[in-house]
């Protein structure tokens, strides 16, 4: 009855956007004489090759809901394990010349559990109650790390095909014909979903679905909580390289055309809404026709070339909106609480704006050049490259209120900055003089705002992963349908023109410096103030508990509309300064997603709740001079191998890392700093207290999953302050526990 | 070192390299996946044609007696006291900025023939003696499909070479074009320096007047970037495809349409065709290098339905090996159709694939196999150490000589320390008919325009063979081979 129910809610959704779809079909079918015509034959094909289409984006889906429904953690890794895969499989069988059976055996049935088994192990069991945010951008780092190994074990710059299963053979069934690999997976991914969901029903898929909801209970209950989130990766992986061998053939073998289809699989996943196997796959299948329709009958020519691609991304933001939301999480409240920490005062942050101030004066100068900057020349590549950093890091600023305090996640920083770029380019740089006021950005935030705050009135019931999401999606709408459009004004060759501060015209590329690092410093002094202000307080009050805040009288959705205001103005002003920086900005590549998410990464590495971290900027731009140059110097090998291996995987090992450092490096380096500041005694005794507390023992699982020793017997009594005399009768005591523990 | 500080330096370590890794690059999404037909390579009035004596063809050259670059006979080396003459020309060597497309980490590699033929081409020039009496020195620059790493190659130029040679970048900003036009000499006079790319994509780049390429270029300048333009398309071959099928050619078309520049080169193409009444459109798509085999099934369904008799590729191979791969999976009678590609299927992946035999292409300079009608095409596969490089090391090679011919040229006229960037760039102005002995058509580089030129191959049994003209080393030069077609590319493409 639920699965009916789910149908009819998410079929009605579906019903209404195809008509929709289908009335502009025809309409633009009349319009474009260039498009075949609505015979049997051209439809019969769209709905063929669009059903085997959607039966490669279900292997993937159901592999993200397989993992999500038993771990919790929503997988962005899913489409580059199976990327991997499908590279080792072309290693197997086409390089070495294996044959496929075995080839897919020691793919699917081998590696990929391996690998499964080696991501629970290594990093996804410590994540268990990590905030959503830290899983997801794990998952996305292991994600990248994986990509690039691929590209860089199998050199992607080399075309290489993966023939598909029985070549062009098919079956005729009329107006088309099938492919054997086609139809191999369209059964396979019924039969996959038809598996998984018998499996569901199973002991262990009912201990699969408790372990995710309350892992020590269902601990107490005899499961393995272990085994069955092991079990779950492996599963996933296992459905990774099933996806990956299907889909290869059809394209050319490449990390990251293997990895394009995962908002395609997010779409469909969620289109089960994160939970049925079946709703996946039909979503999948639903995704894959109205693709195969909307190409073959639906063309977005001239201002709309790069709409088509917006079909995903409209579904996935739709399901989004459509899913049913948990309710508030009232009884998990202290759990989620987070630390009360000491907030930087706003001297202490002026006076690190001044620190920052003069240490960018004299590196821009050439006074700091470590030995390797030439001022004449590399200076200004330096330069070059500063600026645009420096203004993206003003735009991972945006993410600090928005996601480090009020929790609201956010993929979608530089939508907003897109959103900025745009209304300057359209009104400040409209007129003729060659430089314009710096006060148009205070316009362009003012402007910026009201997107925010609409993005905050339609998915202001949204949290967590689905929040996520449907930043994901509107990022990808934005990118798609506004950005190309020739209104936003991307496609034309534009210029961005210098800014003038009170009359003075800041030409050069320093002087652009100096101004950005300005505004950094302003802005994170205002920050600090924004945090110790009432809105800030009710920030993180929100982030704590939403349903605690509401009980004392802060209105939530007033609140979520203001942060998602005050983020989308800094995000739209630093996208103006990104287009300055940049001279010039692309309609299809610099306001996308695949910008947005390494924002996101970076901060999250830094520390989303610290505005210091969007300065981690600058060390990227020092480490990257320092490699190209160090390159071009004549650097000894070893050396410039660290400096390629750090380049490559640098990102992808910082966002796995946070598995073992959720809070950031701007937390913990301030943490094992703030001592040496000569005011800081509060941090010093800190310090001392947690070197304290180090020595003691832990509790951890002890009287769970682990039997309790005598030492640790021991050792609890003493920390409740037992007398050392009855130690002996402890022992004794402790070992009876003990054994009926582990017997238990 | 607990283990939290040492994770806390990670943190500090790879936030620092981050930048190389995401900012500075390119996600999967921007890289071109598809690329568009390349315009070929211009020539108004071939050099070894006689004045006032219009040829077809250009003459095969003798391969023995081809030279490859100009020498001057005087040895102009002998006795000279070298100097430092210009930035990037020392008394020891002359550098050169090649800049191209290939660090991002997803798709690396993507114009690495621009960077190997300008290197081959260095390289051959110092084992015969240098150049300007000094050996080249070749720096190289990764754009990595970022606009503002294209700004920095010419600042770096700029600051260390005396021209920049061979090059490919997508995105050339303003700001780039400025350097380019404006960069100071060893004076401080604002001279800018010569580019003589591999080929120019970026309409800017393409309109600036220190950019010469052999390629040509296929738009009217100057152009704002959207809007009504003039382009030449390029319709050589399809004269002769309508003899072959031996009926008018109506059929499908692949556009490139991952990004608008890629659409906005490959729309004049047909349209051209279609003004010309060559080619009549019987369906247009545009396709992503993202797209599944599967969806070409459309492609063939629209082909069937239509009964076409030409399916033209204005996209990369890969599009053209996944259309043929379907068209066999539906049942299509691939014998009634005229498989026609370009430049871009002009690739050892495709010449090795069983399923693409038999298609057409119009290549604008001789091709690989026929190594033994030039010497320099000779010398250049030995250079590059292979038999079938990226297509794109054939163009750079060949800007090379042209800007050795420049620098001899200055030699010549003010001897070994004449050279200066302004000289340079005034004697690649004067390039009016190379054609490096008969292995491109002859191009005249002030002029800016496509190449009339082609030769017409078939891929037959995994090799290309040559189909038009018959003669080995010839290349079919007729004015007719271009025509010109005026609208907005972008707006004419309907998805």
């Amino acid at each position: 009855m639920k699965l009916v129910q789910r149908l009819r809610s998410t079929l009605g959704l579906s019903i209404g956007l195809f008509v929709v779809l289908a009335a502009y079909v025809v309409y633009n079918g009349r319009q474009a004489p260039k498009l075949p015509g609505f015979t049997i034959e051209n439809i019969a094909t769209a709905l063929f090759t669009g059903l085997a289409i959607g039966a490669l984006y279900a292997l993937y889906a159901t592999g993200i809901v397989v993992v999500y429904t038993t771990t919790g953690i929503f997988n962005f890794s899913q489409a580059a394990v199976a990327a991997f895969c499908a590279y080792l499989y072309w290693q197997l069988r086409v390089d070495w010349h294996w044959a496929a059976p075995p080839a897919l055996a020691l793919v699917i049935l081998v590696v990929a559990p391996l690998i499964g088994l080696v991501l629970d192990r290594l990093i996804m069991r410590k994540l268990e109650d990590a905030p959503v945010v830290i899983q997801l951008l794990v998952t996305v780092g292991v994600m990248y790390f994986i990509l690039i190994a691929t590209g860089q074990i199998w050199e992607s710059d080399t075309s290489r095909k993966l023939p598909a299963f029985y070549g062009t053979k098919s079956i005729d069934l009329g107006p088309i014909n099938l492919t054997y690999h086609r139809a191999i997976v369209l059964i396979v991914a019924i039969i996959v979903a038809v598996a998984l969901r018998l499996l569901f029903r199973s002991r262990l898929g009912v201990a699969m679905r408790a372990v995710v909801d309350n892992r020590s209970l269902a601990a107490l209950t005899g499961a393995k909580p272990n085994i069955v989130s092991s079990a779950a990766w492996a599963i996933g992986s296992v459905l990774a390289a099933i996806a990956g061998i299907m889909i290869a053939p059809e394209l050319e073998l490449d990390p990251s055309n293997l990895n394009a289809v995962l908002v395609f699989a997010f779409a469909a996943a969620v289109f089960g809404q994160l939970r049925s196997l079946p709703m996946a796959l039909v979503g999948a299948l639903l995704l894959g026709v109205g693709r195969q329709f909307q190409i073959s009958f639906l063309k977005f020519g001239g201002d709309w070339t790069f709409a088509r691609d917006g079909l995903a991304p409209i579904v996935l933001l739709l399901a989004v909106l459509a899913l049913p939301q948990s309710r508030l999480q009232v009884g998990r409240v202290a759990r989620n609480l987070k630390p009360i920490e000491r907030t930087s005062k706003v001297w202490e942050t002026a006076l690190g704006g001044v620190v920052l101030i003069v240490l960018f004066l004299a590196l821009s100068g050439g006074w700091l050049n470590f030995g390797i900057w030439d001022p004449a020349s590399w200076n200004q590549i330096a330069l070059n490259r500063a600026n645009p950093a420096l203004a993206t890091a003003f735009i991972g600023m945006s993410l600090v209120p928005l996601t480090g305090w009020a929790g609201q996640l956010n993929f979608a920083p530089m939508a907003f900055a897109g959103w900025g770029a745009y209304l300057h380019l359209r009104f400040a740089l409209a007129g003729d003089g060659p430089t314009v006021s710096i006060w148009w950005l205070v316009l362009v935030g003012v402007l910026s705002a009201p997107l925010g705050a609409l993005v905050a009135l339609v998915a202001g019931r949204l949290r967590g992963l689905y929040l996520a999401l449907a930043s994901i999606a509107f990022t990808e709408l934005m990118a798609k349908l506004f950005f190309p459009h020739p209104a936003a004004g991307f496609r034309d060759i534009n210029k961005f023109k210098p800014f003038d501060v009170f009359g003075v015209d800041l030409t050069t590329r320093r002087q652009f410096l100096m101004l950005l690092v300005v505004l950094l410093a302003i802005f994170m002094v205002l920050l600090t103030m924004l945090r110790q202000s009432r809105y800030g307080r009710r920030w993180m009050a929100l982030n704590n508990s939403e349903a605690a805040s509401a009980t004392v009288g802060v209105s939530v959705a007033s609140t979520k509309v203001v942060v998602y205001a005050v983020s989308a103005a800094m995000a739209g002003i630093g996208g103006a300064l990104f287009g300055t920086a940049s001279g010039t900005v692309a309609a299809t590549s610099t306001f996308i997603l695949d910008k947005s998410i390494p924002i996101v990464l970076l901060m999250a590495i830094g520390g989303m709740a610290y505005p210091i971290a969007a300065l981690f900027t600058m060390f990227q731009l020092m480490f990257l001079a320092l490699g190209e140059r160090l390159e071009q110097a004549g650097a000894p090998g070893w050396l410039l191998g660290i400096l390629t291996f750090l380049r490559l995987f640098g990102p992808g090992l910082g966002a796995i890392g946070m598995v073992a450092n959720q809070r950031g490096a701007a937390f913990e380096t301030g943490r094992q700093n703030a001592r040496y500041l000569p005011w800081r005694k509060d941090a010093k005794e800190d310090y001392a207290a947690a070197r304290a507390k180090r020595r003691e023992p832990e509790i951890g699982e002890l009287g769970l999953s682990q039997a309790f020793s005598v030492a640790d017997v021991v050792a609890i009594e003493r920390r409740l302050g037992v007398a050392d005399d009855l130690a002996a009768h402890g022992v004794a005591r402790a070992q009876g526990v003990g054994v009926v523990v582990a017997g238990g | 070192m607990t283990r939290k500080k040492l994770f806390g330096a990670l943190c500090v370590l790879t936030l620092t390299v981050a930048a190389c890794g995401r900012d500075s690059t390119s996600s999967p999404d921007e890289a071109p996946a598809t690329t568009a037909a390349p315009a070929a390579t211009p020539a108004p009035e071939p050099a070894t044609t006689p004045a006032g004596e219009p040829s077809d063809t250009t003459p095969a050259p003798e391969a023995a007696t081809t030279e490859a670059a100009p020498v001057t006979e005087a040895d102009p080396c002998a006795g000279a006291a070298l100097e430092e003459t210009e930035i990037g020309v020392s008394a020891d060597t002359i550098t050169v900025l090649v800049m191209a497309d290939t660090g991002s980490e997803l798709a690396p590699g993507l114009f690495q023939g621009s960077i190997d033929g300008t290197k081959a081409w260095a390289d051959n020039v110092n084992a015969n003696g240098g150049l300007a009496c000094r050996q080249v020195e070749v720096l190289t620059w990764d754009s990595k499909i970022d606009p503002n790493e294209g700004t920095n190659g010419y600042l770096e130029a700029c600051a260390k070479a005396v021209a920049m040679v061979g090059s490919t970048t997508l995105f050339i900003p303003p700001e780039a074009i400025a350097s380019l036009e404006t960069c100071p000499d060893k004076t401080g006079a604002p001279s800018g320096f010569a580019d003589i790319p591999e080929r120019a994509v970026d309409s800017l780049h393409q309109c600036s007047k220190n950019v010469f390429t052999l390629a040509g270029i296929n738009g009217s300048c100057p152009y704002g970037g959207t809007g009504e333009r003039t382009y030449q398309s390029f319709v050589g071959p399809f004269a002769k495809y309508t003899e072959i099928a031996g009926e008018p050619l109506h059929g499908i078309y692949l556009t490139p349409s991952d990004l608008p520049s890629t659409i906005a080169s490959s729309m004049p193409t047909i349209r051209g065709l279609n003004q010309a009444g060559l080619v009549a459109s019987d369906a247009e798509f545009g396709v992503s290098g993202r797209a599944e085999q599967a969806t070409y099934a459309e492609y063939v369904a629209a082909m069937k339905s239509s009964g076409s008799n030409i399916a033209l590729n204005g996209s990369n191979d890969q599009a053209m090996i996944k259309l043929r791969t379907e068209a066999k999976a539906q049942g299509l009678d691939e014998s009634k159709v005229l498989w026609a590609c370009s430049l871009a299927c002009y690739t050892d992946a495709f010449r090795k694939d069983a399923n693409v035999a038999g298609s057409y292409l119009g290549l604008p300079f001789l091709p690989f196999e026929e190594r033994d009608q030039n010497a320099d095409l000779d010398g250049f596969l030995t250079a590059v150490g292979s038999d079938f490089p990226q297509s794109w090391s054939v163009l750079a090679w060949n800007s090379g000589r042209v800007f050795e011919q420049a620098v001899n040229a200055v030699v010549a006229a003010d001897g070994p320390n004449g050279i200066t960037r302004a000289r340079v760039l005034e004697e690649v102005a004067k390039v009016t008919a190379f054609d490096n002995g008969g292995w491109l058509g002859t191009v005249d580089l002030s002029k800016k325009a496509i190449s009339p030129c082609f030769v017409l191959l078939q891929l037959k049994d995994g090799a290309y063979n040559r189909i038009y003209p018959e003669a080995k080393g010839e290349l079919d030069c007729s004015g007719e081979n271009t025509t010109t077609w005026t609208g907005d590319s972008l707006a004419e493409f309907k998805g």
